[in-house]
């Protein structure tokens, strides 16, 4: 699970998260100019890639 | 009451014989005069020497005073069964024996209580007036604190050692003192028998101990129950010190031998007897901290109260979250058999009380007795006097100083042998 | 008479919509928007002396931004300090909740408004939270429990579940005639006989969640893109609700090596959509999925993603979505899926 408010996903019961930066944009940092944003991005997608190939026993984040 | 040899097998009965005390004092020799105790510091730390230390230091506190310990290690009760011991604290003053038979003299209103630095202990206070007073068993007894300091070179496995051994044989000096003087009471304790027919439920009791090795240990006739089996065994043992606390993590969640030899389950079990229930025995388990181990443990204990016919069980702990896996597993071990239970819990409900109680509640049982939450804040005020130590490092204060503390750090506060009267309840 | 300070959001201070979910914390005198109505309902024994109000997006997520608000809060010395309500606006809700939890933590009584599945629930500590309607068309109900309850917290009365009362209560310390050994063999006394003799401690309950074993090599699995951030083909097809979603949809990407602008849209009343209609790979990053899957990282991006909206989604429906979700993705031989929740 990719979201900002971790906090919450714990709570509930999500397993494997990786932070935010932003509610409105889960994959996204319109603070960065394009190029550094979607490298940003692709680091998030490949950090996910990371959780799902980590055995974890509750909630973790990543 | 129960006569003697009412049942098969049952020839053994203990006679407690108490002695009240009302006032304290140190003096030139050690005596028990109409309630007051004297004690000789000399003689005192005579009994207290050993090569590890260095000094001992012995004071009283009395309920009221405006003093406070810190560093709190264990507590014991004055008790022997003659001069020398005679078989109390078997193990320790002593061989390893079974006692819990003949006469035991009680000093009632004393405790001795070993205060200072140890590795693996955890800040531990007792206040002997304002609102912590209340919170322990100890703010209602006169209190001969006993402070130390180590040898040069000796180690802190041997320093423990030596301030157990000590404390043990002071109390048992100090009950010396009134084996001449007639008793303020006297109550017979027979052996619970194992056959009965009265048609009243059968009601055990299972006293988990901590025993995590060094520094965080308990000892049954002077031994180390860690890696003992679960262990039906005669109360009126426990009367006459064969559990000895050598435990001091946890302070607000722990046992000390004066609370295992007042042991609060068992007497109100022995007070019930023939009323409203039968009591069926006791059983000592201990608190291993790998998880199969526990699963073992708490099997083995819960075939134990079948075998031994109890039909009820009231489970109790020491510490902290890790030990309330060893009640909850034993609860729902019992419900293989039939068997009901109850279990002693403190809740680590966070200071504001919002947070869930418990992190390993039973899974097939809700009968949960609550003996308060252990983060809610405390303030203590400033006092006059402080042993133990001179600083309370978790308030990062000197000891003297007032101080916000957690339920926590209260010693005995949240007795999870079921001693207080602290629970939880909903705030408006 | 009593000294009231409200807390609301950017939208109902006057300030603007999602567009403005990061108004800097700020204050005005009196009674704002729904604060007239509240005031009243209080009446005249209790004044809403200031209004103190904060952007959703930075209250829920900046712990600055909340330190400000409740310095504000407590500049205007409040005797007690309410808060929304907040419906199932999730950041409102945790935003509200944290607020009456500084407040209570600072010995000021704290009511706090929402509805009971808001998330923000949990965060209240040991402030009141009072049950609100659904929606702002509830909103003078809602008004009125708050009020109700204000005056009662005032009045130094228990505000109990009779009264709306939603969340955790807190647990105090009391010392009581009877020693836990007594009270421990009459409770099992009593439960040995079959009664219902209540216990002293409540068991929590946790949704537990059992991890799903890890994919060892991505390189070699099928992973699924799925969220709950509405996001659909501009026009909105399948007519995905806003809010309370009552379903879920899925969309082909096969072939598609980007989430264009202009070709999706997202749908979903709880935030801004803004920055995410500028560049939708800011919500379901098909962009750096597909590079990753040509690079060999991913063995094969699944060529379908699901779609909700998780904006007061009820507990019973997203649960559903989920039990669907991991179905049809395990039927599809998916073992691996990325959620982007807003």
């Amino acid at each position: 699970m990719l979201c900002n408010l971790v906090s919450i996903a714990e709570r509930v019961g999500a397993v494997r998260i990786v932070a935010t930066r932003g509610i409105p944009y889960p994959t996204g940092d319109p603070s960065l100019p394009p190029a550094e944003e979607r490298a940003w991005r692709r680091a998030l997608v490949e950090r996910a890639l990371k959780a799902i190939a980590t055995a974890v026993t509750g909630p973790t984040q990543f | 009451m129960r006569s003697e040899g009412s049942a098969p097998g049952t020839g053994s009965v203990l006679r407690l014989l108490s002695h009240r005390v009302t006032a304290v004092a140190l003096g030139p020799t050690t005596r028990y005069d109409e309630g007051t105790l004297s004690v000789s510091a000399a003689a005192a730390c005579a009994a207290l020497a050993s090569d590890a230390i260095a000094d001992f230091r012995v004071s009283w506190v009395s309920p009221g005073d405006s003093a406070r310990i810190v560093k709190v290690l264990d507590v014991v009760e004055p008790r022997t069964k003659g001069r020398g011991g005679a078989g109390i604290f078997p193990g320790f003053l002593g061989l390893p024996a079974v006692e819990g038979t003949g006469e035991t003299h009680v000093l009632r209103g004393v405790a001795v209580i070993a205060a200072g630095f140890l590795p693996r202990a955890q800040e531990a206070v007792i206040d002997m007036s304002g609102p912590g007073a209340a919170l322990t068993p100890f703010g209602a007894t006169h209190n001969l604190v006993v402070e130390f300091t180590p040898a040069e070179g000796a180690s802190w496995e041997s320093v423990d050692i030596a301030v157990r051994l000590g404390v043990l044989k002071v109390a048992a000096l100090l009950a010396e003192a009134a084996l001449g003087a007639p008793p303020d009471d006297v109550v017979t304790l027979p052996a619970i028998p194992h056959l009965r027919a009265s048609g009243l439920p059968r009601v055990g009791a299972i006293t988990n101990l901590q025993t995590q090795g060094t520094f965080k240990d308990i000892f049954v006739h002077g031994k180390s129950f860690g890696r003992a089996a679960p262990t039906l065994i005669d109360p009126n043992q426990l009367h006459d010190g064969a559990v000895v606390s050598g435990q001091f993590g946890h302070p607000a969640l722990k046992n000390p031998t004066y609370v295992h030899q007042n042991h609060p389950v068992v007497a109100e079990l022995r007070r019930r007897d023939g009323k409203d229930l039968e009591f069926a025995g006791l059983i000592l388990a201990p608190e291993p901290v790998e998880a199969e181990q526990k699963e073992r443990v708490s099997k083995q204990a819960a075939e134990l109260c079948a075998a031994a016919n109890f039909e009820g069980v009231v489970i109790t702990k020491e510490g902290g979250g890790n030990a309330d896996a060893d009640i909850s597993l034993k609860m729902d071990a019992l419900t293989e058999f039939g068997i009901g239970s109850v279990g002693l819990f403190a809740e680590m409900a966070g200071a504001e009380g919002t947070a869930p109680s418990l992190v390993v509640p039973p899974e097939r049982s809700t009968a949960l007795i609550s003996t308060g939450n252990y983060d809610e804040v405390v303030r203590l005020p400033a006092v006059a006097r402080a042993y133990g130590g001179a600083t309370v490092d978790v308030a990062g204060a000197p000891a003297t100083a007032e101080m916000d503390l957690p339920t926590a750090v209260l010693y005995c506060s949240l007795s999870p042998l079921g001693a207080g009267r602290l629970t939880c309840r909903e705030a408006a | 008479m009593s000294r009231v300070v409200h807390y609301l959001n950017q939208f109902f201070a006057g300030l603007g919509g999602e567009n403005a979910a990061s108004t800097p914390p700020g204050v005005k005198p009196g009674p704002v928007g729904p604060g007239r109505k509240l005031q009243e309902l209080l009446g005249t024994d209790h004044e809403i002396v200031a209004t103190v109000y904060c952007g959703d997006d930075l209250a829920a997520a900046s712990p600055e931004a909340m330190a400000a608000v409740l310095e504000l809060v407590m500049q205007a010395r409040p005797d007690i300090v309410l808060a929304g309500p907040a419906s199932t606006s999730g950041r409102y809700g945790v935003a509200c909740a944290r607020v009456a939890a500084g407040a209570a933590r600072a010995g000021i009584a704290a009511v706090a408004s929402m509805h009971p599945e808001n998330p923000g629930l949990d965060d209240a500590g040991a402030a009141v939270v009072i049950a609100s309607g659904a929606s702002v068309r509830e909103m003078g109900a809602s008004l009125e429990r708050l009020a109700a309850a204000a005056r009662k917290r005032l009045a130094g009365e228990a505000v109990t579940e009779a009264d709306g009362r939603i969340g955790k209560v807190p647990r105090k310390n009391v010392l009581v005639d009877r020693n836990a050994a007594s009270r421990a063999v009459d409770l099992l006394l009593a439960r040995l006989q079959g009664k219902d003799a209540p216990a002293e401690v409540p068991i929590p309950h946790f949704d537990h969640v059992t991890p799903a074993p890890p994919v060892p090599d991505p390189a070699k699995a099928t992973i699924a893109l799925v969220t709950e951030s509405g996001l659909v083909p501009v026009g909105n097809p399948g007519r995905l609700e806003s809010a309370r979603a009552t379903r879920w949809l899925r969309y082909p990407i096969e072939g598609k090596a980007t989430a264009a602008a202009g070709e999706y849209a997202s749908v979903h009343g709880g935030y801004s959509t803004v920055w995410a209609n500028q560049d939708p790979n800011r919500l379901l990053p098909l962009d750096v999925a597909r590079e990753l899957e040509r690079e060999g990282a991913i063995g094969v991006l699944h060529g379908e993603y699901l779609v909700t909206t998780g904006n007061g989604t009820t507990v019973p429906n997203a649960r559903r979505f989920g039990v669907e979700w991991a179905a049809e993705l395990r039927r599809a031989g998916i073992t691996a899926a990325i959620l982007t929740a807003t």
